[in-house]
């Protein structure tokens, strides 16, 4: 009776940890495997070293996609940042209404990025979303046509994204500023600061774990976006808007390509460890401080 | 709280930026609903804020019942039942397995046990874009492929790291002496979480519920590559509805169908908003 | 029936050992107290008797079976905890029925063990409420009516007071009392506070590093401690060390530019010590103001010089040095205000006086 007793925790955790071990770690090898291989329709273990990795940085689509995350996810974090903490800022100051507004404000992240896709997608319709809403207003040559435009529709993923995304990392900060100590305003408000002041030398240091644990999130979150370019503007017009997890797709899935769609997954792993690793291993230094 | 001064800018900017980002957040939905009742003669002649002259359902009952998806055009009726039949399952089964593992981690651990927890959570990191391809073979090899019980275990296997988190997290905050308190009064493993644990988990078994429905029904990778035709859930239903424009695109009734897939998941938000976030928050910000 | 045979037992968390070895054997219907600073390995000692934690080595005995191996439910004992570990789900007559429930006692039994004990303890009108809304002092009684429940061979009490505040810790001290004198069950109880101690135990263990330094009775600790530790712990306030020179066979304390040599009961060991430095240690209470006594033996006076005086009510602590170290001495409370201007003389009565060697805290005997 004894031993069951003892072994049962273990026994409990048993399926998850399989679970785990084999579809997680063990399926992040076989892929890495197969990103070796000749593999294009099917599995072909045929080891072919790092020739797919060749194929894929050579590849313009690829090229064109690092590039847009580069892009999308500078801006896409940026904005979201400044925007959540403007609000939450602003949120903070004892507004009436504020349970609504902030219920508001998060709402966008209830709902499939498809159909925030397709909500942009309209609103932003070439010839009769936002551009003939203005002309109706006055703006007779106003255009906006980024949508099918190559260089502006990563832009276009951008603007939705953080529609998305803005009121949660809001949320974070309004939380993180919410704990924040009220001795140490009134301390600086004796020391002579102003509000202003008090905010930017004494409560944002305070936010920092907060920005990173947001950074890291929205990264996270960038990184993984699919759903939102594949409604919005499904990489186009062309590729110009492909960001990797859909050419990982399209490689992997629609054209045959596995060797190089598995390559592409792997290079997105390496993607996130690059950003994780170090904030894991900042956050392990800190709490052995 | 009480004693913070504002900032003075004068309250009315406070407010009045506030009221702008309120707008700039309802204005999609509000596009989606005008658009969504206006027909396609009134779309192309106004524009995106007008209110519709004479609304109409038609829309909505094309988007339900009769809108082409693809080479199928049912409507988004039956894809709805899909996700409906992928979701309940998935959520039930993670929800019930994080929470137990979620007490063992807790409370009975053992060497090694919180590296697996590091492990797990460490999972809920990773692209899904590196399991895509082994998954797919795995429900093939189950004979799973293209199912809507290969999307249940799919959806659960990658739901528990997140589901255990927020249990283990909530269940820590249980005194360990009223485990030793319970083991002194005879209970053994399973009725120290049935009689002690359970009764007190409400607001967790909430939030997780919440959180998985929300991450579930909204799902959209793992829907487009493991469902086949007729086994897809909603969210590849609209997508496929609304990149298909056969004889000409029809705006209304992609709002419409847009709507229909957001409204669950909005529902449980209006109704059970606070709970969400909870979720949102759980294990996002460091305290 | 309910004796409890400590052997040898010793625990250790990979490399450090927190139990080194206790040995106690306690007696039916005893009271034993551990106490001792924290970290000591008490809480440790209670956990292995309850079974909650498995020791290294060693064995338990109750009542001549031994308890190793066996889970905590089929120990028979009870324990009541420091935060009382009152199920917050359950209402009273649940959480004190629980134990029952778990043991598959019949329903109608149950209903008259809650009401038995309820009523014992005062608790019978809050049977229906849950521990949320039950005040700290209830909360405490309910948690002692859990174990009580269960009729165990031994209880087991972790600092069961030490949330309380001062008024009510008194009363339920008083319970404790009564309920042991009126059920005569073993206990074991650990604290931190020696009041606690000395008031309710037949005998106290001292303990320290995982070590027991001292078993004994009240009595025994407080005046006869086998060690400098167990005797500057036990009492408050806390008994006087003085480094001091024996000289011509005797301890010898300078005050106000005197030497005075103090005869000891120990002084046949002191000798032995001569040339040396030994420790004096003397309680408070045996520094006074002049009073009438009726033996001379083990009577001295000084002259001090106090530095604090701390008017404490009924008595009154006044703070000076003999030999360079802190000497505090009780005093009347007209003694102390007439000891506040200048040298004052005080009455030393060496009777109960004690002596350690300066190099291990042993006792000189």
């Amino acid at each position: 009776m004894n031993w069951l007793e003892k072994m049962l925790p273990k026994l409990v955790l048993a399926p998850t940890t399989v679970a785990m071990i084999v579809c997680m770690y063990g399926f992040m090898i076989w892929t890495g495997a197969l990103s070796m291989t000749r593999s294009r329709m099917l599995p072909q273990w045929e080891f072919v070293g790092f020739d797919q990795y060749v194929r894929l940085f050579q590849n313009p689509r690829w090229e064109v996609a690092l590039n847009n995350l580069w892009i999308f996810g500078f801006l896409f974090i940026a904005i979201s940042l400044v925007l959540g903490l403007v609000l939450a800022i602003l949120l903070d100051q004892k507004i009436r209404g504020e349970g609504f507004i902030r219920t508001v404000y998060l709402y966008p992240m209830a709902i499939s990025f498809i159909v925030t896709g397709t909500a942009w997608k309209w609103i932003m319709n070439p010839g009769l979303g936002l551009e003939k809403l203005m002309r109706d207003f006055g703006f007779e040559t106003f255009e906006f046509r980024w949508l099918v435009d190559q260089e502006m529709a990563i832009y276009t993923i951008v603007i939705a994204a953080v529609w998305q995304s803005s009121g949660f990392v809001m949320a974070m900060f309004l939380a993180g500023l919410r704990g924040v100590d009220d001795s140490l305003i009134k301390a600086s408000q004796i020391d002579g600061a102003s509000a202003w002041q008090a905010y930017w030398h004494v409560i944002l240091p305070i936010l920092r774990p907060v920005f990173f644990s947001a950074v890291m999130i929205l990264a996270h979150i960038a990184i993984k976006s699919f759903d939102l370019v594949q409604a919005l503007t499904a990489g186009g017009p062309g590729y110009a808007s492909d960001l990797p997890a859909n050419f990982m797709y399209t490689y992997a899935f629609n054209r045959a390509q596995m060797g190089v769609g598995a390559a592409s997954a792997v290079i997105m792993l390496f993607g996130v460890l690059a950003i994780l690793v170090p904030y894991l291993y900042s956050e392990l230094r800190s709490q052995r401080k | 709280m009480t004693s913070r001064a504002p900032i003075n800018w004068g309250r009315w900017f406070i407010y009045a930026t506030l009221l702008l980002f309120l707008l700039v957040y309802l204005t999609p939905l509000y596009v989606m609903l005008t658009t969504s009742f206006k027909d396609i003669e009134e779309i192309r002649s106004g524009n995106l804020m007008a209110l519709p002259d004479s609304p109409t359902l038609a829309a909505w009952v094309k988007a339900w019942s009769s809108a082409c998806t693809g080479s199928e055009c049912e409507g988004l009726a039956p894809f709805f039942w899909n996700s409906v039949n992928i979701v309940v399952p998935a959520v039930i089964i993670s929800t019930i397995i994080g929470a137990l593992n979620g007490y063992v981690l807790a409370k009975w651990r053992f060497r090694g046990s919180d590296l697996l927890f590091g492990a797990l959570l460490f999972g809920c990191f990773i692209p899904f874009q590196v399991i895509l391809l082994p998954m797919a073979r795995l429900l093939a090899t189950l004979g799973l492929a293209n199912t809507v019980s290969g999307l249940v275990l799919v959806h659960v296997i990658y739901g528990l790291a997140f589901t255990t988190l927020f249990f283990r997290n909530f269940y820590v905050s249980v005194p360990d002496e009223l485990v030793k308190a319970a083991q002194l009064d005879g209970a053994g493993f399973f009725s120290i979480f049935r009689h002690v644990f359970l009764p007190l988990s409400l607001p967790i078994f909430t939030v997780t519920l919440i959180w998985q429905f929300t991450q579930i029904w909204n799902d959209f990778l793992f829907g487009v590559v493991y469902s086949g035709s007729g086994t897809q859930p909603i969210t590849v239903a609209l997508n496929n509805l609304v990149n298909t424009s056969v004889g000409g695109k029809e705006y209304n009734v992609d709002m419409a169908a847009a709507l229909i897939a957001a409204l669950p998941t909005l529902l449980v938000y209006v109704v059970a908003g606070k709970y969400f976030i909870r979720g949102l928050t759980a294990g996002s910000v460091k305290g | 029936m309910g004796a409890l045979n400590i052997k040898d037992v010793t625990k250790s968390f990979g490399e450090t050992d927190v139990l080194k070895g206790i040995n106690i054997d306690i007696a039916d219907g005893e009271f034993l107290i551990l106490v001792g600073p924290s970290g000591c390995g008490k809480s440790t000692l209670m956990n292995i008797i309850a079974g909650l934690e498995h020791e290294t080595s060693g064995d338990l005995d109750l009542e001549g079976e031994s308890l190793s191996g066996r889970s905590p439910r089929d120990r028979d004992i009870a324990m009541v905890f420091q935060s009382y570990a009152l199920y917050p789900t359950m209402n009273v007559a649940r959480n004190i029925s629980f134990g029952l429930e778990m043991r598959k006692v019949a329903k109608t039994e149950r209903e008259k063990i809650v009401k038995e004990v309820s009523e014992l303890l005062q608790i019978d009108h809050l049977l229906d409420r849950k521990p949320s809304q039950l005040s700290g002092g209830q909360r405490q009684r309910v948690a002692m009516g859990r174990a009580l429940a269960r009729s165990p061979k031994v209880f087991l009490f972790d600092e069961p007071l030490s949330n309380l505040d001062a008024k009510l810790r008194v009363e339920m001290r008083t319970e404790i009392k009564k309920l042991h004198k009126r059920l005569g069950t073993t206990i074991v109880y650990v604290t931190h506070d020696q009041i606690e101690a000395m008031t309710l135990a037949n005998r106290i263990a001292v303990m320290k590093d995982g070590i027991i330094q001292q078993l004994g009775t009240p009595d025994e600790i407080y005046n006869d401690p086998a060690n400098q530790f167990v005797a500057g712990f036990m009492g408050s306030p806390p008994m006087n060390f003085i480094t001091a020179p024996v000289v011509d066979g005797q301890v010898v304390v300078d005050s106000e530019g005197q030497s005075f040599a103090l005869s000891l009961p120990c002084d046949d060991s002191i000798r032995e010590h001569a040339g040396e430095q030994v420790i004096l240690g003397l309680r408070p209470e045996m520094i006074t103001e002049r009073k009438p006594v009726t033996e001379e033996t083990w009577i001295h006076h000084l002259p001090m010089r106090f530095e604090v005086i701390e008017p404490m009510g009924a008595d009154t602590m006044a703070t000076g040095a003999w030999n360079g170290c802190d000497v505090h001495a009780r005093l009347s409370p007209r003694a102390g205000k007439a000891a506040a201007d200048g040298v004052f003389e005080v009455q030393v009565n060496t009777a109960l006086a004690v002596a350690f060697d300066p190099n291990n805290g042993e006792r000189i005997r």
